[in-house]
């Protein structure tokens, strides 16, 4: 068994190299960095609006360095024309008026109490801060799990069912149902390299956008979720690959799975959008796992259990579309 | 080494694909399997090589009901080539024959250069990927996966698909030399020609019915109308005559001068094929 299962993995792992799916996954590697250090964080780290101030009189001498000073409302409404999301403040006639282009109304009162907020920097309060990640912290943990999540659940299960149609295609799968292996090792062996190849990807992935500190703390964790993560996403690319036809059909497949799976679980998970039928999403509930795995928040050992069932369930069902692929005509 | 019986199969409730098929395959024996597309050849070949399971009836081989067999021990006693050449496109030949090696016991693997230089592989593209290989080398490849482990019982789907004439004459020098050895070969084929020069007895198969089996030369002598034709002159020309063959037990029954030549008119296995099922192979 251990032979076969050697020989399984190895000709597995030629087939990725071939494939170039190592190399691809180095190129997200470095393509995320850099998304992270040099856009995502800068973004996250700029204020959410402009806010300009007419303020001919000068007083209001309280105001945050954020606030840029303009000298004629003329010029603030040129400001607030090529920046339609700026807020203005104009101070000209001894009370602040603050002047907009309207959006949504719970949007414009958050835009006008913030920048009313910069010109009171001593009357805003000081709220209770919770949790101990600083803003660059959380921003780079959320952002590091997203990038996790979408390259297990869009590129690897894409990976492992382009390997596999590629088998198909090519007619291998069926010479497997004549050598002397147990024919789970087919599967076990792909799943293997393609749970390994994760774990590296998560490994380089937390460490240089979380940090190599806090990056080794949460990892431990963040490998058993994406543990968890990757062999679901690897045992359904498995399954339809082996119950779909071609390509064609799996294009249409991919899309129903990253669009319209992942999209309410992004949604969900990291807005203030809550739909009432999430929880009954499961993949929710496997982003929930990856994300409190990022911020050290304790995990249910329901869940634990609910993915234990789900990844059985799921090898069971790959086992016996194998079977069946491999009995079909030539 | 293969015996079956009452051998019945159906892919749904409305689709029988075997209805009861008997047959015997002995040891040593080349055994022909021919029918036309969807007669039930490939059906009862994936029963016979463990991949379909859920027949009805009995199927023994190696002495053994199919079902009681070992997976593992099963596999390992026999080879099977399929009628497309199944190889990794993207390794070479070398690699392809060493991976698929690899599920079978050291002390049963066959050297792969041996096989290959047996199957007369051009040495030059031992190294290169599959993708590049012609279709006969393919072939020649997958012939020799099909033998890497020494099989007692060979199975060959249509073996000489995609060869020119010297390679379909070099397989069959392979076949027979397998079949020297020991092997129990079971071929799967449209080619009449194949059948005929290999095979020790055949077996026909239409609409997953058996409706002859027994040596190609019997299965002939057996359709034959016993006529010979006779070319000879005569007075200075040439003529043409069909006679009974009991006739010419008494000698030639006609005046002649010389005899061109004397043809049976015995059918082939196909014409012998169409008179049982009405059907052509193709």
């Amino acid at each position: 068994m251990g032979n076969s299962f050697r020989a399984l993995f190895k000709k597995d792992c030629r087939m990725l190299v071939s494939g170039k799916f190592f190399l691809m996954a180095i190129g997200f590697l470095a393509l995320y960095t850099a998304y992270v250090d040099l856009g995502y964080i800068r973004f996250m780290q700029m204020p959410p609006y402009n806010v300009y101030l007419y303020d001919p009189a000068g007083t209001q001498t309280e105001r945050s360095p954020l606030v840029q000073t303009v000298s004629s409302m003329e010029a603030m409404d040129a400001a607030l024309l090529s920046d339609a999301n700026g807020v203005g403040l104009d101070a000209s006639t001894g009370e602040v008026r603050v002047v907009l282009y309207e959006g949504a109304e719970h949007v414009d009162r958050h835009r006008a109490d913030y920048a009313l907020s910069l010109l009171e920097l001593s009357a805003s309060p000081a709220p209770e801060v919770l949790g101990t990640n600083t803003p660059e912290q959380k921003a780079r943990k959320e952002i590091t799990c997203e990038m996790l999540f979408f390259e297990l659940t869009a590129v690897g299960f894409l990976g492992i069912a382009a390997v596999l149609f590629k088998e198909k295609g090519i007619g291998v799968i069926r010479v497997h149902a004549i050598l002397p292996l147990r024919k789970d090792l087919f599967i076990l062996s792909k799943l293997t390299v393609f749970l390994l190849s994760d774990l590296v990807f998560a490994i380089l992935l937390t460490l240089l956008n979380v940090g190599s500190a806090e990056g080794a703390a949460v990892l431990p964790v963040v490998l058993l979720q994406t543990a968890i993560l990757s062999l679901m996403m690897a045992l359904v690319g498995l399954l339809c690959a082996l119950l779909l036809k071609d390509l064609r059909q799996f294009t249409l497949a991919y899309l129903v799975i990253a669009i319209f799976a992942a999209t309410p679980v992004f949604l969900s998970a990291n807005t203030s959008v809550k739909f009432d039928w999430i929880n009954w999403h499961p993949f929710y509930h496997v982003y929930m796992g990856l994300k409190n795995a990022y911020f050290g928040t304790a995990i249910s050992p329901v869940y634990y259990a609910g993915a234990a069932g789900a990844i059985v369930l799921l090898f069971l069902a790959v086992q016996l579309a194998f079977r069946r692929e491999i009995g079909k005509e030539g | 080494m293969i015996e079956v019986k009452d051998l019945t199969f159906s892919y749904s409730k409305d689709k029988q694909a075997l209805h009861g098929l008997d047959f015997t395959v002995e040891d040593g024996e080349i055994f022909g399997f021919l029918g036309p597309n969807g007669s039930g050849k490939s059906t009862t070949q994936k029963i016979l090589t463990g991949i379909l399971q859920g027949y009805g009836g009995k199927v023994s081989l190696f002495g053994r009901d199919i079902s009681n067999l070992h997976e593992q021990e099963f596999f390992q006693k026999i080879g099977v080539l399929f009628e497309f050449p199944y190889l990794y496109a993207d390794l070479s030949a070398v690699d392809n024959l060493n991976y698929f090696a690899s599920f079978y016991p050291k002390e049963q693997r066959r050297d792969v250069g041996e096989l290959l230089d047996a199957l007369e592989f051009k040495p030059d593209f031992l190294k290169k990927p599959v993708s590049s290989y012609s279709k006969g080398m393919r072939q020649r490849v997958s012939m020799a996966r099909a033998l890497v482990n020494d099989p007692r019982l060979l199975f060959l789907d249509e073996p000489t698909s995609g060869l020119d004439p010297s390679g379909a004459v070099l397989f069959r020098k392979i076949i027979e030399q397998e079949r020297k050895k020991g092997t129990t070969v079971f071929v799967t084929t449209h080619n009449m020609v194949d059948a005929d020069l290999l095979c020790d007895r055949v077996a026909f198969i239409s609409n997953g019915n058996l409706v002859a089996l027994d040596t190609p030369k019997r299965l002939k002598e057996k359709n034959s109308d016993h006529r010979v034709v006779i070319d000879y002159l005569y007075q200075g020309q040439r003529e043409s005559k069909t006679i009974e063959a009991p006739e010419l037990e008494a000698g030639i029954p006609f005046a002649h001068d010389e005899i061109i030549s004397i043809h049976s008119q015995e059918p082939t296995l196909e014409d012998v094929f169409i008179q049982y099922t009405g059907r052509g192979l193709s």
